[in-house]
């Protein structure tokens, strides 16, 4: 059965969502709806879609799609959501999910009170070697639950094209988000370590001014941030986002009691650290031969894929697009648990809280 | 109001993109022409430098006024355009992908456009546009691209989102001209150099792979040089009887690109590899079919409109420049890249 798809919001990403469909196959395009409406037309026009709407209940209306991919700015998430599943389609939302932990949970009691399925847009969730990665889970490696967990998420500022316009207005859509810039940046970064916390989680945060954003005029906006976490489990975790670390990390490690498994995003690498000492002086030898034979293997493997077309620089999202659509022609689980979902934007909640604290007190 | 301009020193311009490459250039021909009432647009993230220190040099200049602000907000457009007879639209959107592009463009040109006609008093308004509109897909290999050629019509199969936000912007100008009755003067300038500006233009060559591959060969520039450019654009704000007119700007004496990278590294050398067009056709060829094969696993960067647009080579033309908006070239070629090469030594 091909799903009937829809895209509110046809800025930037929108291009990402229709050819990652595209590539997912088993959907047709019927409608795009932008409130303004020049946006929709230019998406239309380039992609050959029908429907050009420029509101979203008129676009639900005539086309009643079986599933809307939303990607408004943030702030538009929950009603246009909340719309969509009132007419009865399936919601696909751009991270970050919404605004707050509580219009998540809103969300989601209502996707499940009319059985309908909703996902949010962590398709870093989904590149290959996060699948990989929990594939070495499940085969038990780390042995047993794990202990710790370490998400970097980097995000380089050197060009200036994405922060300028948020740095020139106060307007900008960025600004009106509790959690400012990180609220757009860290969604990725944070529902990772969700996937592996438990719902009992206490958070301590530090956030602070790059000098690099504080010369292009950065005014009360933040862009480093540390984070602490504990569950109730006792599993620890720390986020680090950072514009200023170069080379950008954007990386995930996840240590168990017997061994540990290190992702790098960047690299679309997977290392895998097991625990035992060589004798003498052959721990500083063996070690890193065997680690260089996982990168070597690493740099083989996504030669291979690419080689065959399986690696793509969208892998991520058109698997997410894939698996939730599956969810959704075969009545199934949704990709993303509603408990993570909610779990991110309690962590991120928590995060902001902190921080717009701390600088009150200040 | 003098017979020679459509408008008096005392009416108001607006010069948006007023701090960048070509628009420091326009607001000082300008100045140097006696327009002293000018409101220059920036973007709130701008360093102003260039732009104060053209101002500084004109004693007349202290009541020009510096407006901050976004163009894709109404309320900033409407603060930009009030009581201004002649809009010259230079601001630009480099945005790389096509919906930024168009926003950037189209989208910001449409809310200055409404605003001009809300609380301006339109006389004119001067659209800078580029090469990157026209194709020359159909056409032969060093055959002449004037202002009748063909415009693109697969900006997407060629990958340039750059050229996509400029033919919608040119083509709400136009829409609006016929629907609203504006009055509108289009410009298309082609390979813009000067100081201020040390890239070489992709019709030259590229550096995506970590070396300069000089592609192509005695294909020949539609260079113009910035200052050369500006006065053209000057001259459209200003001259009667040229309403609804497109001109491109190119200069009288035109380089090839063998011609251009070798005075370029006169200048100061560099490690460059030559690609003969043949070789350029084929690989942009093999590169499309691939991506398109693959569903963009590789993105379409190389592609063969892009190939024949910016490397295939044209004979170009600036008669009607000439012949109609009264323009000459007030700096030599020479001259022009004396100034150019100087910022390397």
């Amino acid at each position: 059965m091909k799903l009937r798809l829809a895209i509110i919001g046809c800025g930037k990403i929108a291009d990402q969502h229709v050819q990652a469909a595209h590539r997912a196959g088993g959907c047709q395009l019927v409608a795009v709806c932008d409130r303004e409406r020049l946006m929709a037309e230019q998406l239309g026009e380039r992609f050959k879609i029908a429907g050009v709407f420029a509101d979203a209940s008129e676009m639900l209306k005539k086309t009643s799609p079986d599933v809307v991919h939303i990607t408004t700015p943030p702030l538009g998430h929950f009603p246009l959501a909340k719309l969509c599943l009132e007419h009865g389609s399936n919601v696909y939302l751009e991270k970050p999910f919404t605004v707050t932990a509580a219009e998540a949970q809103e969300l989601v009691a209502l996707a499940e009170k009319k059985n309908l399925r909703l996902t949010a847009g962590h398709n870093y969730q989904f590149t290959l070697e996060m699948i990989e990665m929990r594939r070495q889970i499940a085969s038990g490696f780390l042995g047993g639950a794990p202990v710790h967990l370490e998400s970097h998420w980097a995000y380089d500022l050197s060009d200036a094209t994405y922060v300028a316009p948020i740095l020139g207005s106060k307007t900008h859509w960025v600004r009106q988000l509790p959690g400012q810039l990180f609220h757009n940046l860290i969604s990725h970064g944070t529902a990772r370590l969700a996937e592996f916390l438990d719902d009992d989680v206490t958070v301590s945060a530090q956030a602070h001014q790059s000098p690099r954003l504080k010369n292009l005029g950065g005014q009360e906006v933040m862009d480093e941030l540390r984070v602490l976490l504990r569950d109730g489990k006792g599993t620890t975790a720390f986020f680090c986002f950072s514009t200023q670390i170069k080379p950008g990390m954007n990386s995930f490690r996840i240590c168990g009691p017997k061994n540990s498994i290190l992702v790098e995003n960047g690299s679309g690498s997977l290392i895998l650290n097991r625990a035992g000492s060589a004798k003498s002086y052959l721990t500083y030898v063996l070690p890193p031969l065997r680690a260089a034979r996982q990168h070597v293997h690493n740099a083989r493997v996504n030669l291979i894929d690419c080689l065959r077309g399986k690696l793509h620089q969208d892998f991520g999202m058109k698997e997410l697009i894939e698996r939730f659509h599956n969810s959704i022609r075969e009545q199934g689980t949704p990709p993303i648990p509603y408990r993570e979902i909610i779990l991110t934007a309690r962590i991120m909640d928590e995060i902001f809280a902190q921080i717009k604290k701390t600088e009150a007190d200040r | 109001m003098s017979s020679a301009n459509i408008v008096t020193p005392a009416d108001k311009i607006l010069v948006t993109g007023s701090n960048g490459f070509i628009g420091t250039r326009a607001v000082e021909n300008l100045l140097a022409r006696g327009f002293f009432n000018l409101r220059c647009f920036v973007r709130p993230s701008s360093k102003l430098e260039k732009l104060q220190k053209i101002l500084a040099h004109y004693p007349n200049a202290k009541n020009v006024e510096i407006v901050a602000g976004d163009l894709l907000s109404r309320e900033d457009c409407a603060r930009a355009a009030k009581d201004i007879a002649v809009i010259v639209h230079l601001a630009a959107g480099f945005d790389k992908s096509f919906a930024g592009a168009f926003m950037n463009s189209a989208l910001a040109t449409r809310n200055l456009l409404d605003a001009f006609l809300e609380v301006g008093q339109p006389r004119r308004f001067v659209n800078v546009s580029s090469f990157a509109v026209y194709s020359n897909y159909h056409l032969e290999r060093h055959a002449l691209l004037d202002e009748n050629c063909p415009l693109e019509t697969e900006p997407q199969a060629r990958n340039d989102a750059y050229g996509f936000g400029k033919l919608k912007q040119e083509q709400l100008v136009r829409d609006y001209g016929a629907e609203r009755g504006l009055k509108w003067v289009i410009l298309r300038p082609g390979m813009v150099y000067g100081p201020g500006k040390p890239d070489l233009s992709g019709r030259v060559g590229i550096n995506t792979f970590g070396f300069f591959i000089h592609m192509g060969g005695r294909n020949e520039m539609p260079m113009t040089f910035v200052d050369n450019c500006a006065d053209a654009i000057v001259l459209a704000a200003l001259k009667p009887g040229v309403d609804g007119e497109i001109f491109n700007v190119v200069d009288d004496e035109r380089l090839t690109s063998n011609e251009f990278l070798a005075r370029r590294k006169e200048a100061k050398n560099f490690f460059s590899v030559w690609a003969p067009y043949p070789l350029i056709r084929f690989g942009c060829g093999l590169w499309e079919d691939f991506s398109r094969k693959r569903h963009g696993q590789l993105p379409p960067v190389f592609n063969r409109r892009r190939c024949a647009a910016e490397w295939g080579g044209n004979t170009f033309s600036n008669e009607k420049l000439h012949k109609v908006l009264g323009w000459t070239p007030k700096v030599t070629t020479e001259d022009a890249l004396k100034q150019f090469l100087a910022q390397f030594k």
